[in-house]
This record gives C-alpha cells, structure tokens and sequence, in this order.
C-alpha cells in the first residue's frame, strides 16, 4: 500500500553574502584578494599615477602657448614642455590640408550634409531605414564630391547632383511622414492618387510624376549652384584621411560580401576568379598595391589617359580592403550551421532569398567585432597613401616639423594626430558594441 | 513480445489513406562518396498514408526522407513526388519543396526571427502571400500547436518541445501536401516528446500524409499505416504495425526490435 504523495515546495531564494556584492566586494574580489595581488594593484597605481603626471606636466603645466618660431619655445621651456604655437598656426592644414581657406566651408557642409543624412537611420518610427541607408551609399557621394571638387558640370554631372539632392529631399521628407503618419511618402502619395483617380495601374505612375518633378526642381537648382574647382591636389589632413578611408570602408562591405559568396559558390569558375582576387590581394602589403596603382597604372591606360593620383589611392585601397573583408565575411559564413540553409532550402526559399533573409542577418551580426575591427584597421592604413605623395593627417602633421619656423616640432603634431586617430576608432568601437547590444536583445537562450 | 503491449484496435488512428500514388521511389541508389547509401530503395506513398521509418544509426533513414524534398540528391533511380520527377531541374525542386514540409532533429529555426517571423517568412517570400493573410495563417497554426502567446518572442526564448512544435507550425504554414519529420523529438528532454508527440498525432488524425523517422514506437503503433525497418541503406521490411510488431519476418528486424523495445 503506498502513502499518499507528499507536496513538493521549493526553497525561496535568500540575497548573496553582502561582502561579495557591491563596490567592496568588487575592490575584495578584484584588487586585494591576497597580498600578491595587493603589491601589484599599489605598484599599477603608482604607474598610471606616473605616466598620467608626466603628460599633464608637458603637455599642460609646463607648455607654451604663445610664440612665433620653436626657437622661442625653446628658449622659454627647453624641452621639458609642449610647443603649441606650431600646432595652433597649422591646425587649420591638419583638419583640411590645403583646402582654400574661403572655400572650407564646403568640407564643413559635405560633413554636415553626410551626418544629416544618416539621423533618420537613429529615429524611431522610421521603417524605410534600408533605402534610406542604400539612399546614404549611393547618392551622398555623388553629392559631397560636388561639394569638395566643384568646377564646371556637364548635364551627366548635373543630373546625377540633381537625383542625389531629390534623394536627399526624400530621405527628410519620408523620414518626417513615417514619424508623424506611420506611413512611408511613398504610401501618402499613393493614398492621395487614390483619392484623385480610383484605376490604381494610375497611381504607380503618379509616384513617378512627384519623383520626376522633384527632380526637375532640383535640377534647375542644381543648374544654377557653382562652386568654384579645387584640386585634389588642395586636399588634405583629416579631411583626405577621412574621404579615402570613408570611401574604402563603404565600399569593402558590400564587395566583401560578393566576394565571400562567391568564393563559397558552386560554379568553378566563379570561385576560381573570387579566390585569385582574395589572395592576391590579402598577400600583397597595401604599400605595394599602391606603388602598383600609380607607377604601373599608366601603362596600361591609353596614351593620354591621365587617372588622378588620388583616385588611383582610392581604387587600390577599396581593392585591398575588399579581398580583406572578403575573408572576414567567409569567416562569418562558416558560422551558420549547415541546419539553417536546409531549413530554408527545405521551405522552398532560392539560394538569393535564403542568403538575404535567413544566412547574412545572422552571419553580420556575429561578424559585427570583426567587422568593425577591420575597419578600425582600414582607417589606420590609410595613413600608408603619405608613400605615394598624398598629405592625408599624418604626413601633413610631419610637414608640421619640416616647416622653416618650426623646424623639428614632431612630439606635439604627432601627439594631436595620435589624439585624433584615438577618438575616431574609439568611437568607432564603442559604437560597435553598442550595436551588439541592441542587436542581441532576445535572442539569447 | 507480449500480447498485452499491442494496442487495440479502436486505439489505432483510422487510415485516411486513398490509392493515389504521391511519393514514387524507384530503384533509387544514392552514394556519400564512396559510400552507398540508399540500395535499390522501391517505395510507394499513397495519399493520406503515414509511414514511421526506423532503423540502427547510418542506415540510411534520414537519407531516404531528405530525397524526397531534395536536400540530397540521388544518383541512380527514379523519385516522382505529386507527379514531378526529381531531377537536377531548380525549378521542379523549388516547386516540390514548396509543398512537402519538413521538420528537422535540430528544428533548425531562424534565430534572429521571432516565432511569428519564422512562420511568415516563406509564404511571404515564396507563396508572394500578403503579409496580414500569412500572418492570419501564421496565428491559426500556432494556436494548434498551443504556442499561446509567446509568438512575439525569439525561438531560443522557448523550450525545446515549444521550437519543435514552433517547427511544425511553421512547416504546415506553407500548407504542405506531405510532412516529413526527421527525428523529430530525439533532440528533446523526455518531459517534451509527448507535447510534440501529441501535436503529430493530431496532425495524422486530419489525414495529412506523413513520412516519420522516429524511434518512437508507441507512436508508430498508434499513428502508422505502415513501418519500414531499414539497415544498411536497404529496406528490409515494411508491414502494418500490428504484423510488425507482433510478427516480425526477418531475424535482423527482431533484434532490432528486442534492442529498442527492451526498457
């Protein structure tokens, strides 16, 4: 005869010992859990204490801040203190090379106009983020190159610069609609054709005619805009830094993407071109891809072709940052277990859809700290086109000390240089992880 | 055997089977390599039939179900299914896979997809249907597989059994003509096979036809018309449960038998 069951009941749950939560039990935990590790935790402090002291003493307390040549700095301080004076009458060159100084203002607006560009993409309740991103790839630079070369335009030139501005209208307009209505422009102009004319095959083509007669305004806008010419050759600092590696950047992603797939396809050909085109350029130094690019690229141009200096940097650093990413992608693609491509097969999804909708979601996501690192990379790289003549921020900062006045002032430019290289690829990680976070959010087990 | 263990007959699910052929394997021959596989694999699926597939490791079960939808190919024979003939045609297998649902070990769901997400995707993307009637479908499936309320949710939010029957759900959105189930409930905790167990039963009851690889033979007694006992990529026997359990003709298929019904 068996007793009748007994009720289970859990035990509540009691809060963790005091001491080893909180601030204390941090500091307990990490700092002075035994004396060995109480030497080291006074040892590091006394050094960061040290290295902090000295660079506030030189670049701060004992710093001149006023002087016309290094030889007053010099004869003020010796060497114990900063000489800012140097850095401070070439600032303007290290943020914007020789850019004509009445015409700096467009560098400032072509930023202006790529931040005003991507806040939309932030905003909640903005649901066309994607063409608003695509929008940002494809017609921002069209736009910013106007804003930083100028000159004379064609009608090819003016029409794109005009298609590039509608789409920025856009980008604003949609962006402002989709927060106050929840619905996209698109989806407005639709309902109020609908109102207009009830045969719906009219209401595409109304959407065609609000495009074509933005774009028409813009036109004549566009037509009567000039903006004096500047040479590439006027470009330079951060500025330059920022168009090759911006340029670089946005381009190794996409291609990167390509690449991968296409060194993971099953068509022979495809993988062979892909994989010479990878290793090729992933075992070159960019150096040598860049002495390639304007030494031996005239020679297989026709006779009078002239390439831009700059534009052939640019051409070699897209090329090298794309074999590279090309990598990382597979990297992340080599993630995705097999079970995920079979479900999608499974359901009837073509190898495009699957890719799109199931395996590069998920892929990017996990490639994010990869990603991101290699464009920090990229960045830094860049500092590499100074070899080939360019004066991108850190050759412009050794001009600095081969100026006659200033003659041997390296430590301060390349101290500001190093400031600034910090702030933009810590940016760029925070930001990185930030996206890790928000993009995490459920769907850890 | 002990007599007492065979289910009656009121216990058994009435067939729904029709004479239409909707699966045609013949002759099929498939090698991994150097490996063979699948051995001269003649089968023939009727409409509304269930079949419960089983059989030692590496014997080529799961194998044999995967050709049916394509996700492997053979090599040698002939598989027509609802009249298409599976070759190395994309379009035949775009359209065949569209109708034959398929449910995995692994469930193998979209992780950066809610549960909602996972069931829409395909009949949004591969049926073109609008968004709020794949949905609608979408919401009318999961409720039978009684995912209340967590629809919204991502799948590694929810046990095991709820992402196998998140799995089914999704399958029949495409209201498939066949499910196949690939070892369905073998990746579970043992307090979750039955929910999905039951899910499969309630299927089976509303005539869909169904291939099963599962070591379930509770199930099979229940719900097949027909087990298969496969090894060594051949089928060796295949009978209505009753005979195939109780009456077993080859000494291979008792072995079998004794080794996985023994606890």
């Amino acid at each position: 005869m068996a007793e009748p069951a007994r009720t289970f009941r859990a035990k509540p749950d009691r809060p963790a010992p005091a001491q080893t939560v909180g601030a204390v039990g941090w500091m307990r935990r990490n700092l002075f859990s035994s004396p060995a590790n109480t030497a080291l935790t006074l040892i590091g402090a006394y050094f960061a204490y040290w290295v902090i002291a000295t660079v506030v003493d030189w670049a701060l307390l004992d710093a001149v801040w006023q002087a016309e040549t290094r030889r007053e700095c010099l004869d003020a301080v010796g060497r114990s203190g900063a000489c800012w004076p140097g850095v401070f009458v070439w600032f303007e060159n290290l943020i914007y090379g020789l850019y004509p100084k009445d015409q700096i203002w467009r560098v400032n607006a072509g930023f202006a106009l790529l931040v005003a560009w991507l806040v939309p993409l932030w905003l909640e309740r903005v649901r066309s983020k994607v063409a608003i991103g695509v929008s940002a790839v494809l017609a921002y630079p069209v736009l910013a190159s106007y804003f930083f070369l100028g000159g004379d335009k064609g009608f090819l030139w003016s029409a794109s610069i005009a298609a590039a501005l509608t789409a920025f209208v856009w980008v604003w307009a949609t962006a402002i609609a989709e927060r106050r209505t929840g619905r996209t422009l698109g989806e407005l102009v639709l309902a109020r054709a609908d109102a207009l004319d009830a045969d719906p095959r009219h209401h595409r083509r109304l959407l065609f005619y609000t495009a074509a007669a933005g774009w028409l305004v813009a036109y004549a806008l566009v037509a009567l805009w000039y903006l004096p010419y500047v040479t590439t050759n006027d470009w330079g600092g951060l500025f330059l830094t920022l168009v090759i590696s911006g340029i670089g950047i946005t381009f190794s992603l996409p291609a990167g993407v390509v690449l991968a797939l296409g060194r993971r396809s099953e068509l022979p050909v495809i993988r062979l071109i892909c994989t010479v085109f990878i290793e090729l350029f992933r075992s070159v130094p960019l150096i040598t891809i860049l002495f390639m690019f304007t030494t031996m690229l005239p020679l297989f141009l026709p006779v009078g072709v002239e390439v831009d200096q700059l534009v052939r940097a640019i051409v070699a650093v897209c090329l090298f940052a794309s074999a590279y990413m090309a990598e990382v992608v597979r990297g992340g693609l080599q993630a995705i277990p097999r079970g995920q491509y079979e479900a999608a097969a499974a359901m009837g999804l073509g190898y495009w859809q699957a890719t799109r909708l199931i395996v590069m979601p998920q892929a990017l996501k996990i490639m994010i700290p990869t990603i991101v690192s290699t464009f920090i990379g990229f960045f830094k790289d860049t500092t590499l086109v100074s070899i080939i003549g360019l004066f991108d921020l850190l050759n412009m900062a050794r001009a600095i000390g081969e100026d006659t006045d200033w003659l041997g002032l390296f430590i301060e430019p390349f101290f500001v240089v190093t400031l600034i290289y910090f702030a933009f690829c810590f940016a760029m990680s925070q930001y990185s992880l930030n996206l890790e976070r928000r993009l995490d959010t459920g769907q850890r087990s | 055997m002990d007599a007492t263990e065979t289910p009656a007959p009121d216990q058994h699910i009435a067939s729904a089977a029709s004479s239409e052929r909707i699966i045609e394997m013949t002759g099929v021959n498939k090698w991994f390599g150097a490996f063979h596989v699948l051995k001269d694999i003649e089968l023939v699926v009727r409409r509304g039939e269930r079949i419960v597939v089983c059989g030692p490791s590496g014997s080529g079960k799961s194998t044999l179900i995967r050709c049916i939808n394509h996700l492997e190919s053979h090599q040698e024979g002939q598989i027509v299914v609802d009249g298409t003939e599976l070759n190395a045609d994309v379009r035949n297998i775009d359209a065949i896979r569209a109708e034959v649902g398929m449910v995995f070990q692994q469930f193998n769901l979209f992780p950066h997809l809610t549960v909602l997400e996972n069931c829409t995707l395909a009949p949004i993307w591969v049926k073109k249907l609008p968004k709020a009637e794949a949905e609608r479908i979408a919401l009318a499936y999961l409720e039978r597989v009684r995912i209340p309320e967590q629809v919204h949710k991502y799948p590694l939010q929810l046990s095991g059994g709820q992402q196998q029957r998140v799995a089914i759900a999704r399958a029949l959105c495409m209201r498939p003509k066949i499910m196949l189930f690939d070892e369905p409930t073998s990746a579970l905790d043992p307090e979750m096979i039955k929910e999905v167990l039951d899910v499969m039963v309630e299927l089976a009851k509303e005539g869909m036809t169904m291939l099963v690889v599962t070591h379930e033979m509770g199930f099979a007694r229940m719900v097949a018309d027909r087990v298969i006992f496969m090894d060594q990529g051949e089928i060796v026997e295949q009978a209505e449960p009753e005979t195939f359990f109780n009456n077993p003709r080859y000494d291979r298929t008792r072995a079998f038998l004794s080794q996985i019904l023994a606890h």
